[in-house]
């Protein structure tokens, strides 16, 4: 057994891009989300309860799954609102605000045990951008924003070879 | 040091229709052992600065953004006994010099004063938050 020790900056990086993945779960031309403060993978099967007469506990059976990242992150400037340098990243070029407001589809990777070392663990998916609300507060001095990734399909663990 | 040259600036500048009050920029402002404040009444001494650093916010790529806070004290020191009539005046003057630093979080000065022997020693603190 091993934790997945977060504090020295290469684990729980969210890529970005609007090419799929390889199948080593990497993102070519990725943008890497910067400042993040945290981030939730919620990987959520949904279930229906029913209850029967001869039972006095109600019972359950799956459904879809619901998949979706969330996080929270302080706002730079380019990676919200795009850089005209990242022409071969369409996420990087127009930004998470535009890319949210255009509602186009997008691939993520959320490297959980870091990146470029066999071995490795990813999760991978397409989806869309949402839950953007930048907030400013002279008390917190710069935007902070939450962010959430709407999974389209499944999520797919990597590990790299 | 900007900090304090910035309040030793807009304070001479706020006390300058009260001309029995000065304003110095010395460093240290100590003889012998004993506060020229206490010596030469009348007259604003401002201490140098002191700095914190405080953690704003922490992310989880070790990006860091840090509020630092500035403290910078002033001292006033006027007899006790036949104070000034304007000492209320001159008070309010010296804590509205806090205004000068801009692009700040917050702008904050107290005052409190002592009475030893016939004087009376006002101890003004400026606490800037930048980030």
């Amino acid at each position: 057994m091993a934790l997945i020790n977060v504090t020295d900056g290469a684990q729980a990086k969210l890529t970005l891009g609007n090419t799929a993945p390889d199948s080593d779960g990497l993102i070519t031309n990725g943008l890497v989300v910067p400042f993040v403060q945290d981030i939730t993978v919620n990987a959520t099967p949904g279930t229906v309860r029913y209850s029967t007469l001869d039972s006095t506990s109600s019972s359950a059976f799956t459904t879809v799954n619901e998949n979706s990242i969330s996080l929270n992150l302080l706002v730079d400037e380019q990676i919200m609102f795009g850089n005209a340098a990242l022409t071969t990243n369409s996420v990087a070029l127009n930004g998470l605000f535009d890319t949210s407001v255009s509602k186009e589809e997008i691939f993520f990777s959320v490297a959980i045990t870091g990146t470029g070392t066999t071995g490795d663990i990813n999760i991978t998916g397409k989806g869309f951008i949402g839950g953007l609300a930048p907030t400013a507060s002279i008390e917190g001095a710069v935007f902070l924003s939450p962010c959430e990734l709407i999974v389209n399909g499944e999520l797919t663990k990597n590990v790299e070879s | 040091m900007a900090i304090r040259d910035d309040l030793i600036t807009q304070i001479t500048t706020n006390l300058s229709s009260y001309t029995n009050f000065k304003v110095s920029s010395e460093l240290p402002f100590d003889s012998g052992g004993n506060s020229l404040y206490l010596k030469n009444k009348r007259t604003v001494y401002v201490d140098d600065l002191s700095e914190e650093q405080i953690q704003l916010y922490r992310t989880i790529d070790q990006g860091t953004v840090y509020q630092t806070q500035t403290i910078v004290e002033a001292f006033l020191t006027v007899d006790a006994k036949n104070q000034p009539t304007d000492i209320e005046d001159v008070i309010q003057a010296i804590l509205n010099a806090k205004s000068v630093v801009t692009d700040t979080q917050s702008n904050e000065a107290i005052v409190a004063s002592d009475i030893e022997d016939d004087y009376v020693t006002y101890t003004f603190e400026y606490t800037i938050l930048k980030t």
